[in-house]
């Protein structure tokens, strides 16, 4: 290969290297803004509960993780939120510590948010996989689940160690999630 | 009480007469001044702005779009992609769009042409950008006319003008039905020109990615992030540029502040002489130099910042616009939001106003200390 070669072969090199992130960043644009109106926005469902408060177990303001708020209401009309599962269990578990007064048989529902659908869901029929690799606002996590088929996709996807249901949550596993 | 502040009252007043004494300097110090401050606040404006628009744009963004690629280059998916990827787990929908570019040889510009997703419009009529609108020259319930993909002419009706608020993102946007698209481009049945996934929990995107990848791995997802940081990178990379034009600017302001502030000339230092030999002390020399720049620099500053917020936000930064925007020939003809930036103008602020003072106190501490007699006599 000559010199000149070479130099040209270079010069190529180089212009190759500052075009190239610069083509990257146009491609990666995914068309036109223009793509992008989609037309008036839809209304937000106003039944929809909204987190409040701060966590009855840690304290941490609860609107700050919607994704992950919990709540517990009582036959008085009186909820507790908390901002993940995680402190959900540790206020179930020891009902005596954090809710005073209150008995279990005063709980009227129980509600988590569904890792997939973002939804609130019935806490006491959710399963729980245990150990995955998606954090919480606490850390660990019992990440809840509608249906068991999408709580087993989810152990595979994030190499979580087990599915558990609600019943099986026991103080044991709350000292392994610490 | 009183007496302090009578001082200071007396001498703000004296530096305002010597600054008036020396009205054409003082003057033209201003102008340059205020025209440096004018120009780096509208681009810190400019920028600002449109990044702000553009995250408010992608707000309504999909969380994720699927393109195939074919030898790299992007090629139209088949909708039945769609089903497959609404199977996997965390997606909550997947629309296939179809879109396309049209160019219109009359006004030399690109439309984008996109099938209406959830809007009901008819066959044969459409619904079009302001932009569109301007450049056409057509209002509701005109005809407009485009070329099909065998040249032959289409007619379509203007069925409504897209509001104005959404203008940057509609100006040269051709909303017609599904139909309609597939007929102009001559676009294949069960083809789209990309799939927009949304996802019902935002943190699975990258595990549906890569699920989608496995499944299909002649396709590309991009997701919004990825959109957003391309855009910022895009208005940084031009306010970047426009920032090295300017460079030499600042730096010619900054040669010509520097002489003027520092440069004292002979009549200068004599009349500190003469104020010191007549009673005037140090600090009250410096007090009044320090006034006088304040004054100057503050003027400018806050001129200059008032000047760039008309300039941005009344006039849409028309100086200089075309080097920082442009997706097409269209562009959209908008108002900017105002949006204030304490944290940049305090920026500005440090940068311009702190130094231009700072650099007028220290040649005059060095004259006020000298003894007057050898500062009237020099």
């Amino acid at each position: 290969m000559g010199l000149a070669d070479r130099i040209n072969l270079k010069s190529a090199k180089e212009a190759m290297k500052i075009r190239s992130p610069f083509l990257l960043m146009m491609a990666l644009l995914a068309g036109p803004p223009s793509v992008l109106w989609a037309g008036p926005k839809p209304s937000q469902n106003p039944k929809a509960l909204v987190p409040k408060g701060n966590c009855a177990v840690c304290g941490m303001y609860v609107a700050n993780f919607p994704d992950w708020a919990a709540v517990v209401s009582f036959k008085d009309g009186g909820t507790a939120w908390f901002d993940g599962p995680k402190d959900l269990f540790t206020y179930l578990l020891d009902l005596k510590r954090y809710a005073g007064k209150r008995n279990p048989s005063d709980i009227t529902a129980i509600q988590v948010k569904d890792y997939y659908g973002l939804k609130h869901i019935e806490g006491r029929k959710a399963f729980y996989v245990f150990g995955s690799d998606v954090l919480g606002p606490m850390g660990k996590e019992l990440v809840p689940f509608a249906t068991e088929t999408s709580a087993r996709e989810f152990l595979k996807d994030h190499h979580g160690r087990k599915v558990m249901a609600f019943h099986e949550i026991t103080l044991e596993t709350m000292k392994e999630l610490e | 009480m009183r007496a302090p502040i009578q001082r200071y009252r007396n001498i703000l007043d004296f530096a305002l007469s010597s600054l008036l004494r020396r009205k054409g300097r003082n003057l033209a110090l201003i102008c340059v001044y205020t025209l440096v401050i004018f120009v780096i606040a509208s681009l810190i404006f400019f920028v600002q702005a449109l990044k702000r628009e553009a995250r408010e744009l992608l707000i309504q963004a999909p969380d994720m779009v699927v393109q195939r690629m074919v030898a790299g280059r992007h090629d139209p998916i088949p909708t039945i992609q769609a089903e497959a990827i609404r199977a996997i787990r965390g997606v909550e929908a997947v629309q296939p769009r179809l879109w396309g570019y049209y160019y219109d040889p009359v006004f030399g510009g690109n439309l984008t042409v996109m099938a209406a997703s959830d809007q009901e419009l008819a066959v044969d009529s459409v619904w079009v950008g302001r932009g569109v609108a301007r450049s056409m020259r057509v209002n509701e319930g005109d005809l407009i006319s485009l070329r099909g993909y065998g040249g032959q002419p289409i007619l379509f009706a203007v069925q409504k003008i897209l509001p104005e608020a959404s203008e940057l993102v509609s100006s040269d946007l051709v909303l017609m039905s599904e139909k309609d698209v597939r007929a102009l481009f001559n676009f294949p049945e069960g083809l789209a020109t990309d799939l927009a996934v949304t996802a019902g929990n935002p943190r699975e995107l990258a595990t549906i990615a890569a699920k989608i990848v496995e499944l299909f791995p002649d396709t590309r997802p991009i997701m919004k992030t990825e959109i957003l940081r391309t855009y910022e990178a895009i208005f940084d990379w031009r306010g970047g540029l426009m920032v090295v034009v300017l460079g030499s600017a600042i730096l010619a302001f900054i040669i010509f502040a520097w002489d003027k502030a520092t440069g004292l000339s002979a009549e200068e230092r004599k009349e500190i002489g003469i104020l010191k030999s007549i009673g005037w002390e140090s600090s009250d020399v410096l007090l009044l130099k320090f006034w006088e720049g304040a004054v100057v620099s503050l003027t400018a500053f806050l001129s200059g910042v008032l000047l760039a917020y008309v300039h941005v936000f009344f006039f849409s930064a028309s100086l200089f616009e075309h080097a920082l925007k442009g997706w097409s020939v269209l562009f959209p003809r908008y108002r900017l939001v105002p949006a204030l930036d304490a944290y940049q103008l305090t920026v500005l602020f440090f940068l311009t106003v702190l130094p231009y003072t700072a650099a007028t106190l220290v040649p005059i501490w060095r004259a006020a200390t000298v003894d007057p007699d050898a500062a009237m006599r020099s």
